[in-house]
Order: structure tokens, then sequence, then C-alpha cells
């Protein structure tokens, strides 16, 4: 019985040790570091999935950016430029486009663009409603022609102005090779092959990292840098270790480090950091259909009691711009003049006293008619920031005699929590470009969404409905503008949103990059645009 | 007649030593629920307040362990962190204590298809490793105090109910249960006089033991966010806030630490030299 | 044999009970969560939906059957080794749950070696030279470390060995050196409950008169130890090993998250948020069968090598 167990031993650290010797052979090709001059290396937390263009997660819009090109690009200030489509007429009704393709583009496979190919693309992508039945740029389409080998022409079922913004959206309309697609010949199967027309192919991936090389036959400028690798790396003070290292050279996005990591890097002069333009709004968005924020007069005092700039400065470690209007200055329509609301405590407190929301000295909690002056503020359990963001509110607030209630939730039973409205308070970004405002805005009408529990316990809600759905069919440029313009007068005057501070991205590099930029989308990183020293 | 004598010495200097280990973790014990239970008056600062105007400071008189991101103590955090640890891993002593003893009581006396029955269903429940299980469980409820208990105490119960099992069975068997049985002494009688007395004081040892092991679960699921809610500080919950100074101020998450460890090791510390001192056979 | 048999009928009858327990709690555990996987998908790609879309993904997905229909569909896929699919990436569960479970597994044998490495020594040099200070030194050192939660200690472990002293890799898999701060940090939480485990029984051991009987015989200690002791230690150290490497493989959830390391852990953990119902119950599936079947062969093992145990079972 003895021998047995002995056997057993011996046997399992013999298996142990031909697995260990079998991984050094399969990992020596992973031997690369980030002092090859042509090689850029970065960080990133998650593994970049298939590379679908024409799916969402678990593909990484990083890498589908970086592989696969849109007919059309979206510049800073949302101006759109040519992408694989050189030129595109619309009609005056606004619904029907066409686009002239490249001549000459050529797949990572060396197949040519064409015509044809771009509507095989656009038709399967219509073709999975239910994936894309969110967005409108998919749902509008009413067909797609392949008029000669290099012009495609796309009628729409009615007007729809942000048209040109939603096609240079990293996904779903991007384009795949011919040999890309599945037998079946629908991409929701899976891909063959990631092949696309964008600067970088993909040479491997696993379960580690992924390694990009340069499209020697890109239709655009090349990439000076001539190899990209992507290692995981899941926790944020691994990716700073692994920063000091040299193990990477460059970590991308906010997404990547906390604020106060990203300040601690930057105060080190070792590194090379950079921010970005303001990309999306960090709003509270308050639920006017439940408890006490139904009353206009507490948003109005909550609305002063937001000392933005202790936020800013204390808790986002003073990296983000204090915001006051919905959407930054510099996105579309949205440069409006608004009135603030000023950070005053007294205020706050004059307010909620000429309302009648007494304060009682024994607990320190204002109440009115027997309701006490009580927030629920719920957020996800892993958002450390937020959590943050909150503690503060809740210790601050309370000097004003407002009660804050925090509930921590896995993340979907938060999300089941946002969308049965059972929240006073919820932290809801807007959607960053290409999308604001109009998609910001748009959602606001869906039921169970969080914007749309802050529109419709309000005494506009209709008015809002009405402008909002207008604005989105206006082909009109100057209605439009006046639109706009109304809508958010309208939604500060009822003090539904309290934003923030304008996110921005940012990066830290060790010194070995001439040229490092961003990209006007969130989560593009533009490795095609970096040089090395 | 000599080796025995020798012996003998060597035993009484044990008994020493044990009664040592056992005073000093017992004290150290003691000072823990001190520390917990007289927590509001030795915080030196409120726990929840944050000033912002104070954040991320060294050591100073009036925050003796400086201060966390929003500027609060992290001493009376500290403290606090005692009494909650403390207070969740008692409750679900408790609990698991009483429901495993009824399962097991009742599996193990029993016997038949009740404890194939019930003793299948701990095979199952063992099989999902602990972490995970209460990982969806928590999940499922919600965090927060209520069931951080309920998640902890579904997950540990069961080893427990099996060990009682165990002991039941073999208790069944001695002499003094199957003389009484004979004497048509009633089964609650037997199970309350002469399996429970025996029965009890070995399972509240091993769950002291198993105390440090709890403590660790509730700090595991608070780091992840799970556990206990804010504004209620807990020791877990301070390590994953202050992850992102490791490289700035490495303390903050250094002395939350320390002192999941101490308590763990105080416990285990406590639960072993307990059980020495109690059963001085077992070494 | 005759009572052989009708042992083996008994263990393999309730063995078949456990598994199917195991399969019910596999099916409806992810179920009590709130959300599911349909909608998890759309939040997780921040996509604004509405009700019908739900319904109509859920009609495709067979999540809008009742449930007990879904419970037998899956069932009998099971009964064919087909998990079903995952619903965040449409890849099959049980390839996807082989390559994470290899890479755990992996992890979990190095922890197992490296406590055997740490425990037995300690364990029978601490018996052996019982109560002197070397004992209590590194009983105390060990129990220190073991009391360490490790989601701190891997991130000190990190920070000190591969960041400040540099002596191994930070991160990634599949090399021998990045294997060792992970398996580190998983086996030293549960040494301390073998130190003792190997240390109660040796000592235990010792008093045996066996072990008298040698030492009058005049058999060098160290013999007598080697020979007789440390046999007779191995025996419930071995028989934990299946109750341990399930202890190890929850553990690893947590460490493979800090040492972003492609595990089973660290995909369940993610699966959990994602409500993927179809890779949490082949998961459990999994586990619970391993399990099951190592509990069935070592009690088979015990009633072969020890008749008393089979006939105790069949009397009762």
């Amino acid at each position: 019985m003895l021998k047995k167990e002995y056997l057993f031993l011996v046997i399992m650290c013999v298996s142990l040790l031909l697995g260990a010797c079998s991984d050094v052979t399969s990992s020596k090709s992973k031997e690369g570091n980030g002092t090859d001059k042509n090689t850029l290396t970065m960080s990133w937390p998650l593994d970049i999935g298939e590379a679908n263009p024409h799916l969402y997660s678990p593909n990484e819009m990083f890498a589908q950016a970086m592989l696969y090109d849109p007919l059309v690009v979206y510049g800073t200030d949302g101006t759109i430029s040519s992408g694989l489509a050189e030129k595109w007429d619309v009609t005056e009704d606004g619904k029907e486009y066409t686009f002239y393709l490249r001549e000459g583009v050529l797949y990572s496979d060396g197949s040519k663009l064409t015509a044809e190919n771009v509507k095989r693309n656009f038709e399967t992508v219509i073709g999975n409603s239910l994936a894309h039945s969110w967005l409108e740029v998919v749902t509008i389409i009413d067909k797609v022609e392949a008029l000669d080998e290099l012009t495609v022409k796309v009628s729409l079922k009615e007007p729809y102005y942000p048209f040109l913004q939603e096609l240079a959206l990293i996904r779903p309309l991007r384009m795949l090779g011919d040999a890309g697609f599945p037998d079946s010949g629908n991409t929701v199967d899976g891909i063959k092959e990631p092949i696309g027309t964008g600067p970088w192919i993909l040479k491997e991936a696993d379960e580690n990292h992924a390694v990009f090389i340069r499209n020697e036959n890109y239709w655009g400028e090349k990439p000076p840098i001539e190899k990209v690798e992507v290692k995981y790396i899941a926790d944020s003070q691994m990716r700073m270790m692994a920063l000091e290292k040299g193990e990477i050279d460059l970590i991308f996005g906010s997404a990547q480090l906390m604020p106060s990591e990203f300040t601690t890097l930057q105060q080190n002069d070792k590194y090379v950091t950079k921010i970005s333009d303001p990309l999306s709004t960090r709003i509270l968005s308050l639920n006017t259909t439940y408890g006490v924020t139904k009353h206009k007069e507490v948003r109005l005092a909550l609305q002063h009691a937001l000392d933005r700039q202790t936020i800013i400065e204390h808790v986002l470690s003073g990296l983000e711009q204090e915001a006051h209007s919905l959407f930054a200055p510099g996105f579309p329509y949205s440069d409006i003049e608004i009135e603030k609301y000023n950070y005053d405590l007294k205020k706050a407190q004059q307010i909620l006293d000429e309302a009648g929301w007494a304060m009682d000295e024994k607990t320190g909690i204002r109440s009115k008619d027997g309701e006490k002056l009580e927030l629920l503020i719920a957020y996800n359990s892993s958002d450390q920031v937020h959590k943050a963001i909150y503690e503060y509110l809740q210790g601050a607030w309370k000097e004003i005699g407002v009660e804050v209630e925090l509930v921590a939730e896995e993340n979907q039973v938060y999300y089941a929590r946002t969308k049965s409205g059972e929240y006073n308070i919820v932290m809801n970004d807007t959607w960053g470009a290409p999308y604001d405002p109009h998609m910001y805005l748009r959602t606001m009408l869906g039921e169970q969404q969080i914007g749309n529990y802050s529109l419709s316990g309000t005494d506009a809600s209709g008015k809002l409905t009405e402008e909002i759905t207008r604005v989105i069919r206006s082909t009109n440029e100057a209605e439009r503008s006046s639109l706009y313009e109304s809508i958010i007068q309208t939604i500060q005057q009822e003090a539904i949103f309290m934003p923030i501070s304008y996110r921005q991205n940012y990066l830290v590099a060790n010194d070995v990059f001439k040229t490092m930029t961003f990209s006007p989308q969130q989560f593009e990183v533009p490795t095609n645009l970096y040089e090395m020293k | 007649m000599r080796i025995n004598r020798s012996e003998n010495s060597i035993e009484g200097e044990f008994v020493v030593r044990k009664k040592w280990a056992f005073y000093c973790s017992t004290f150290l014990v003691c000072l823990l629920f001190f520390m917990a239970v007289f927590g509001p008056w030795l915080m030196p600062n409120d726990p929840h307040v944050p000033n912002m105007a104070a954040k991320l400071q060294g050591f100073s008189a009036q925050y003796p362990l400086g201060t966390d991101h929003l500027g609060r103590c992290v001493l009376s955090r500290l403290i606090e962190g005692a009494r909650v640890s403390l207070f969740v891993a008692f409750i679900v002593l408790a609990a698991t204590l009483s429901i495993s003893m009824i399962v097991g009581l009742t599996a193990g006396y029993a016997g038949g298809w009740i404890d194939l029955v019930l003793m299948r269903i701990c095979d199952i429940l063992l099989a999902i490793p602990n972490f995970i299980f209460a990982l969806v469980i928590v999940g499922a409820l919600g965090a927060g105090m209520k069931n951080l208990v309920i998640a902890i105490v579904v997950v540990v119960w069961v080893g427990f109910a099996r060990v009682i099992r165990n002991m039941v069975i073999s208790l069944k068997e001695t002499n003094y249960v199957v003389y009484a049985k004979i004497c048509g002494v009633p089964t609650w009688k037997i199970i309350l006089r002469h399996i429970v007395p025996f029965v009890f004081p070995q399972m509240l040892l091993l769950k002291l033991i198993g105390l440090g092991s709890t403590i660790l679960m509730i700090s595991e699921l608070s780091f992840l966010g799970l556990g206990i809610t804010p504004p209620t500080a807990e020791w877990g919950m301070m390590i994953s806030e202050s992850k992102t100074y490791l490289m700035t101020k490495p303390e903050l998450m250094i002395i939350p630490g320390v002192m999941i460890s101490l308590t763990v090791l105080i416990f285990n510390a406590f639960g072993d030299s307990l059980r020495d001192v109690l059963d001085p056979k077992s070494t | 044999m005759n009572g052989m048999a009708n042992y083996l009928m008994k263990r393999f009858l309730s063995m078949a009970l456990a598994m199917i327990g195991l399969t019910l709690i596999a099916f409806f555990l992810m179920r009590i969560m709130p959300g599911d996987p349909i909608e998890a998908y759309y939040q997780a790609n921040h996509i604004p939906v509405t009700e019908e879309m739900l319904e109509q993904a859920r009609q495709e997905q067979g999540l809008d059957k009742p449930l007990f229909t879904q419970y037998i569909t899956w069932l009998g896929g099971v009964m064919t080794f087909d998990f079903g699919t995952s619903f965040m990436n449409g890849k099959s569960v049980s390839e996807e749950l082989l390559a994470y479970f290899t890479v755990t597994i992996q992890l979990a044998l190095v922890a197992f070696l490296f406590m055997l490495i740490i425990c037995i020594p300690i364990g029978i040099l601490s018996a052996i030279k019982q109560n002197s200070v070397f004992d209590h030194a590194t009983r105390l050192t060990i129990f220190s470390v073991a009391s360490m939660p490790s989601f701190w200690l891997g991130f000190v472990l990190i920070y000190v060995i591969a960041f400040k002293l540099d002596l191994l890799p930070l991160m990634g898999w599949g090399t021998p050196q990045t294997i060792i701060l992970p398996a580190l940090t998983l086996a030293l939480g549960n040494i301390p409950f073998y130190i003792r485990m190997i240390r109660t029984s040796m000592i235990e051991q010792m008093k045996q008169p066996f072990v008298t009987f040698a030492r009058a015989r005049g058999i060098s200690e160290s013999v007598i130890i080697r020979k007789h002791i440390f046999k007779a230690t191995l025996t419930p150290f071995v028989t934990s090993l299946a109750m341990t490497f399930g202890i190890l493989i929850g553990g690893a959830a947590i460490v493979e998250m800090i040492f972003s390391i492609p595990g089973m852990g660290r995909y369940i953990v993610g699966a959990i948020t994602a409500r993927d119902y179809y890779v949490m119950q082949g998961f459990i599936m999994m586990i619970g069968f391993f399990f099951i079947i190592v509990n069935f062969l070592a009690d088979l093992l015990c009633a072969l090598i020890d008749p008393r145990i089979r006939l105790k079972e069949n009397l009762s």
C-alpha cells in the first residue's frame, strides 16, 4: 500500500517535470522585449479575442481598429474624412449615399477591395439585426447595391443625419476580406482569419500576448514602427511595474490606470506622459421618478452642493476638467452657453429650507412631511473611482442634512437595479466620440434606461421627448443646432444631470517614442502614428 | 521504568510550555476583543468622515497611522475593521456550529438512507471549491454583511457536518451508548447525554481553529468588493482601496494586511494551544 | 467475494445519486443570481437594449423555455460530453474548460510540489526535535506566512522578489520561472495544516509500541524514522490529496487574477460576472466529477485493503 503511494508521488513529480519541459519548448518564441528599436510593446487588460470586425466583446476594440478600416474616418471636432471611400455623395433628402472606393486597396491576403466585398460586409452586419438593433446606422439601412467595381450605393429607410459618424465606428461596419468569412458566410459564426485592410496584420496571438506586424500594402501612410506587441496584464499595479522594468513601453488609456496611479507616474521624470482632449463627460444621473429626487428643489439643492473641484483635485488626482454642461465644448452642436450651478452650500441649504425640508436636530437629517431626505446611491462594487467619489459625497452631504445610503453591488445586480429605477443617483458617463451628442440623448428615450429615469419624472418630459425625436431626423443644419440648444438648456434647468468632469484619456510611456498621439475615438490606440526614437 | 520516568518529566515540561502558549494567545485574543468591543472609544477620529484636505498623510499625533485616499483616519478604520471581522466571524461560527451539529447528529445517529442522502449532499457541496461557491452566493444575494454571513455559512458548514457524523458513528458503538440503548434510554436522551457532550467541545475547538480562515474569507470577498459595504471599514476592502498607492504609500496596504495576518495568526495559535491544553494526548 | 460485490454495488449507487445531485446544483446555482447571459452580454458592451430585443435573444438561445426543459436538454448534452457553448464567445465549453483547466492543474501541481517540499522536512524535523527552538521558530514563521491573505501576499511577493530584487519575471505564463511565485502564493496558505498533520501523526507513531520495540532492538533512530514512522505518516497525507486539490483550485482564482494567469479560476470569475450558464455548469460538473470519482476510488481502495470496512458498511 505504501509502495503504491510512493509510486503515485513519483509519477506525479515526473509528469510535473514533463509538463514544465513541454512548456519551455512552446514558450521559446515569446522572448520579445521592449528594447527592440522597431517594436512597440504595450499592455492591455484583456486578450483581444477573435478580432472579428462585426461583433462586440470579447473582441477588443483597439485590435479591431488596428486591423480593419471603415469607409469614412471620424476626425477631431467631429469632421468626417475619407477612409476606404475616397469620396461620397448624399442626395438632397438625406436618404441615399453613394461611396466611391479608393482604387488599389489590398487586403492583407493580397485580394482587392471591391464594391461587392463591401456589400457583402454590409449585408452580413444588417442580417445580424439582433445584435445591432440598438445601432441606428445598421437598422436604418434599406439596401446596399454595388453599382460598379468601386461604387457602392447605400439607401436609407429614413434620413439619419449622424449616418456618416456612425459608419466610422470601430464596429460593426468595417471591412473583412472575402477569405476571412466563414463557410456559412455569416460572421456571427466566427471568422476564418482576421484579414483586413488596416495598417497592421495580426501575426500571432495566444493567452499571454498578441503580435501585430506592419501591413506593407497599407493604402494610407505606413506606420513607422514595424511591430506591435500587446502583453495582457490584468492588474494595474503590475502594469506599472512592467513599465518600470521595461517589459512594456506604453500604457495607453484611462482604463488601464487609475487617476492616482497616473499622477504617481507623472511625477517620475523617467516617464513621458500625455493627456488627451475631453472624450466624454462623467455625470451623476438623478432619478426623477424615485424618492426625494422627484422634487425639483432637492435636485437644485444637490446641484449647488456638488463640489466638483474637491472631487477632481482629490479623487481624480486633478486630472480632469470641471464640467458644467452635458457635452464638452468641441463636440458637435455642443458650444452652448448655459447657466452654471455654482458650488454654494449656503444656497443649497437655503433652497432646502425654503422648500420645507427641515433639519432634525437629533439625527442631523432633513425631512419634510415625514419623508426623510435620504438618497440611495448604487454602484458597481468593482469600480474604485466611483466608490471613492460616493464615499466623499456621503460625508460631504451629511453636512447639509442629506443622508446617503451606498449600495455596492455585483455588476449585473447593479445593472438590474438601474433598469428597474430603484436608485436616486447613479454614475452614467456620456458615450464619447463619435456618439455624442446624438446617441446619448436618443438613449434617454428608451424605456428602463438611466437617462429615461432622469427625464420622465420632470415637467419638461414631453417637450424633451419630442425635441430629441425630431433632432435625429432633421436634415436641416440650422434646425438641428437650435433643437440641440433647446434640449441642453431644458436639461440644465430641470437639473436632472450633474456633470462632474470631462473625462480624458492619458498615456504613460518610457522615453523611447518620438511621437505619440490620441485618437478622437476613446477606444482606439493609434499605433500607426507612433514613432520611436 | 526508567524510560517511563523520563517521558513523564518531558510531558511535565510540555504542559508548562503549552500553558504558556495558551496564556499568551488567550491574552492576545482578549486584546483583540477589547479592541473590538471598546472600539468606538478607542478610535481617535471618526472612521467615516472624509477630509480631503488631509488625505494620504503620514503618521502624526492626530492620525497615529496616517490617513487614506479620502483623508480618513487609518487607525480608526483598522479598529472598525476589527469589530466587523470579529463580529461576522463569530456569527458565522455560531450558525455553522448549529447547522452542522444538527445535520451531523441526524446523519450519524439515524444512519441508513437519511445518512446516505445527507452525506451525498455534503459530497456535492464539498465538490465545489469554497471560494467560487461563496462568490456565486454573494453575487446572487448582493453585497452586505448579512449576505456575506449567509454565503460563508452555506459554504463552510458541510465539512464540519461530516466530521461530526463520523464522530457520532464511532461514538454510537462505544460500550456506554450500546448499553444505554439496551437499557431502553430514549434516543434524544442518549444523544444529549452521551453524544453531544463529547462532540460539542471538539467541534467548538475545530471551529475556533477555523476562525482564522473565516476571517480570511471575509477579507477576500471584501477585497473583491463583494463583502462589507461602505461606509463601514473592512480590512480586505482597505487593501483593495489602497492597492493603487502601492508605489507611493505602501504602508496603506501593508497595515491592514499585517492586521489580517496577525488576527488570523492569533486565532490559529489560540485554537492550537487550546487543543493542546484540553487534549494533552494529541500533543 | 460476495461481500465485496455487495459493497461495490452500494457505493456505486450512492455515487450515482451524488452525480444526479451535482447536475442539479450545477444547473440551478447560477440561476439564483439575478440577470442572465443575454443581459450581461449587452451590458458588457454598453449597448442599450429594449425588452423585445432581450426576449428575442433569449428565444434564440433557448433561454425562454421552462427551466426543467432546459435542464433536460442540457443533461442530454452532458451525457454525450457536450457541455454546450459559451454565451460570451460562442466556443465549445468543454474545449475551453479543458484548456483553462490544464493551466490551473499545472499551477496547482507545482503548488502541491512546494507544499511537499516545505511540509515534509519541516514536519518531520519539528516532530523529531519536538519543542526545541527549531520547532517553535519554524512553526511560528510558517504560521505567520500562512496567515497572510493570498491577495496581499501575492502583491508583496511580486513587489519584493520580481520587482525590487528582479529575481523572477513579473508576469506571463508558460515558462518555468513564471510559475514559481503564483504557485508559492497558492501553496503557503495551505501549509500549516499539513505541517501540523505530519508532526502530530509522527509524534503519535513514535509512541507506538513497534517503535519502542525497534528502539529496544537497537535499530538506529534514523532508520526507525525513515522506515517505520515516516511511511505510516505518509498515508493520511496522500489520502487528503483530493481535498487539497479542490482547495487549491478554489484558491487559484484570486492568485490567477493577481498574476494575470490564463487559468480556470480567472475564467470562472469572469463567467460569473457574465452569467455564462453553460461555462459555470460545465465547470461545476467537471470539478464535481473529479472529486466524486476520486472519493469513490479512494473508498474502493480502502475496502480492498481493509476488509473490515466493507464488512461494517454491509452490516449497517
